[in-house]
């Protein structure tokens, strides 16, 4: 429990900031372990994030392969300023902007196929998927992202305010009803 | 639930939910050609301009063609060497932009290091971040051995000297790894032909065999072939503890010893053999050396009318010589005359050279009298926490959350010092009777909210009230007691420009949840919710 709670905290730290780059270093020199490094720990945000934007697994997927294909791709001509998880998750957005434009369709529709994936997936327990669940259900597209990007990338609230561009009264305040609601719904399903 | 406890599910939840194409991303990456074009947010289009404007003064020099010599001179000519030490030996050429015309890899450990990258193009900076992070990887660097030397062999040495301090710095910053902090030996080579037939001769750096020499010169004792197998960090070691004054050599950080048994249990180790009383121990010093081909402490002491000078191997703690002598400078503290030996025989020298008891009266003190004079005058308070800060380089007025401890450590008695000051935890062990820095070390403070872009914040940490502080007035607010409540949580956090501390808590079936202003104590915000 102590782990965990510290975990959170320590999830997107400057050290972590300083050990991407180097990852990234490493891979605009080809280094596939430094390429191999840089995917385990950050994919779950990125799959995380362009979820919160798609709604829809398939598409989510598709950007988490090309996201990681952009990041090899754009890794030498990176330029750090200490914000490597906002370069990646720069990245993420726009190939997800791309992807609803291609699709031509608002990414708050397709529910149903999201369950049917779930189902698919080994490692989702039904507490996750629980979780997920009401994230999708109970959460507007802006309020997902302020907390997957808190949550799950481990931004502060005044960098998810200047990455989305929003008030940093509007993120804190946005976030607490966020996590308030879902707290509440998953106390009461569990 | 608290809030944590949400994120962390919605972490978990995510996390297992990510399809599992690891594979074939890494081999898609492999099997990528050519570049494709990155989309850049709104706001970083600066850096394609930039780019823009590089690649049309690329066309604009190349179309004018007019000196293709200068362009060779500043694409292909060597410019600089770049070599990095830690014990993998790399050297680095990059041409007048810097950009990297080859990587060597001077011995085997640097082979593994290189490994399949590929360098050639890459800017400087890329490239040692790259270097760096393999050496990491691989295990070269770590809280055993951190130290790393860079040297810059420049035509130019005014840009050789700004080149050299430019990657010394980058290198500290990378080197904070949250674990261990790096330490940075830096220089310029200004070598002649002969040091260029040594570094040649023993297949070693340039950078290496300059730091060599200059040990060499310091301490005659050494012999360069002696010094060519240790790595950086043992060449580091070496000369932060004989104190030598290198010239022309940048260090920042401390060389770790962490591979070794440490100044305190090679003391703890002679003072065990002497068969000595470990507070009758005066004046110990311990300093790491360099004999017959291994890294060694040499532990000196004084101890009731003696002097004793022991080498203890710096990795196995076995004893490689010892010596005891009496001490002519010993006054005993209150001499009282009594007959013949109280020394052990145990004890007895092992080397020919030290001479018997001749002083028979220092040798036989009585035992009534050692409790009183094994209270050494020790340096103090103040004197220790002023060794601690201005080792740490913060002032006084910096600090926060200070405390100070008189507390015995391995049969030494030490002041343990523990201070906040911007940003940082350090901690310390001063030595209590010499004022010596036994142990420090420094951590980012994770409580700690700097001035956050676009905020105001309200002053230094020193003038919150603490978390205990803040809990009490929660409690009491909420008229409950402190063995009554359960899953608490307290963060420091920024809200709006003022901090707060924001505090959650069960009692019964409530939750709480409580925002106290961390300058005035005054509660801000509370909510009640029944469950």
């Amino acid at each position: 429990m102590i782990f965990c709670l510290t975990s959170a905290n320590d999830i997107r730290t400057d050290k972590d900031s300083a050990w991407l780059d180097r990852c990234l270093s490493g891979i605009a020199v080809r280094d596939s372990q430094a390429l191999a490094d840089l995917y385990d720990s950050t994919s779950p945000s990125v799959y995380a994030f362009a979820f919160s934007i798609l709604n829809n697994p398939q598409d989510a997927e598709d950007v988490l392969h090309d996201c990681y294909l952009q990041i090899h791709a754009g890794a030498p001509g990176y330029r750090s300023h200490g914000k490597p998880m906002a370069w990646i998750l720069t990245i993420t957005r726009n190939l997800c902007l791309l992807k609803l434009r291609e699709r031509q369709r608002i990414s708050d529709i397709p529910q149903e196929e999201w369950e049917p994936y779930l189902e698919t997936c080994e490692q989702v327990s039904p507490e996750d998927k629980l979780v997920l669940t009401e994230c999708m259900n109970l959460l507007s597209e802006e309020e997902r992202q302020i907390v997957v990007l808190h949550a799950v990338a481990g931004f502060r609230h005044w960098e998810i305010a200047d990455f989305l561009d929003l008030p940093l009264p509007t993120v804190l305040s946005k976030y607490s009803r966020s996590i308030k609601k879902l707290k509440k719904y998953i106390r009461k399903e569990s | 639930m608290t809030n944590k406890e949400t994120e962390r599910k919605i972490r978990q939840a995510f996390s297992n939910a990510v399809p599992n194409i690891r594979d074939s991303v890494l081999s898609d990456c492999k099997t990528q050609k050519g570049a494709i074009t990155i989309m850049t947010d709104t706001k970083k289009k600066h850096v394609w301009r930039e780019r823009l404007i590089g690649m049309a003064a690329a066309l604009v020099l190349f179309i004018g063609g007019t000196a293709g010599f200068q362009l060779y001179k500043t694409n292909f000519a060597i410019d600089s060497t770049i070599s990095l030490d830690v014990n993998p030996s790399i050297e680095i050429q990059v041409n007048k932009k810097e950009e990297v015309l080859a990587v060597n890899a001077m011995n085997e450990d640097a082979q593994i290091v290189v490994g399949d990258m590929d360098f050639k193009g890459s800017s400087l900076d890329l490239t040692i971040n790259a270097l760096i992070g393999s050496m990491l990887r691989n295990g070269y660097l770590n809280e055993l051995a951190n130290s790393i030397l860079v040297s810059v062999d420049s035509g130019d040495t005014v840009k050789g000297a700004q080149l050299q301090e430019r990657l010394a710095n980058e290198i500290s910053t990378v080197l904070e790894t949250g674990t261990f902090n790096g330490a940075v030996l830096s220089q310029t080579i200004s070598a002649d032909a002969d040091l260029r037939a040594l570094a040649e001769n023993y297949g070693i750096t340039l950078g290496k065999a300059q730091l060599i020499q200059q040990i060499v010169t310091q301490n005659t004792l050494y012999s360069f072939s002696d010094l060519v197998p240790l790595s950086i960090n043992d060449l580091n070691l070496l000369s932060e503890s004989g104190n030598l004054n290198l010239e022309n050599i940048a260090s920042s950080g401390t060389a770790s010893d962490k591979a070794y048994i440490g100044k305190d249990k090679a003391l703890e180790i002679a003072i065990a053999h002497a068969g000595v009383a470990a507070d009758t121990v005066r004046h110990s010093e311990a300093d790491l050396d360099y004999e017959d081909g291994a890294l060694v402490y040499e532990v000196e002491f004084k101890s009731e009318g003696f002097e004793y000078d022991y080498d203890i191997d710096a990795v196995t703690g076995e004893i490689r010589k010892n010596k005891k002598e009496t001490d002519d400078s010993y006054i005993p503290p209150q001499p009282v005359e009594t007959p013949e030996p109280a020394v052990p025989e145990s004890t007895q020298e092992t080397k020919p050279d030290t001479k018997p008891e001749s002083k028979p009266q220092g040798s036989s003190k009585p035992a009534q009298n050692t409790a009183e004079e094994s209270k050494p005058a020790y340096i103090g308070e103040a004197k220790a926490k002023e060794t601690a800060l201005s080792h740490a380089g913060v002032s006084a007025d910096s600090l926060s959350k200070y405390e100070c401890k008189l507390d015995r450590e391995n049969g030494i008695m030490v002041y343990e010092i523990e201070f906040d000051s911007s940003g940082y935890e350090f901690e310390y062990e001063i030595n209590a009777s010499t004022g010596a820095v036994v142990k420090h070390k420094k951590d980012r403070d994770d409580d700690y909210h700097h001035e956050e872009p676009g905020h105001s914040g309200s002053g230094g940490s020193a003038s919150y009230i603490g978390e205990a502080r803040a809990r009490d007035i929660a409690f009491s607010h909420a008229g409950v007691s402190s063995d009554s409540v359960s899953n608490y949580e307290c963060d420091l956090d920024d809200d709006d420009g003022i901090m707060i501390y924001e505090i959650e808590f069960e009692c019964g079936n409530c939750d709480y949840e409580y925002e106290i202003e961390a300058v005035s104590g005054a509660v801000i915000k509370y909510e009640r919710d029944d469950d």
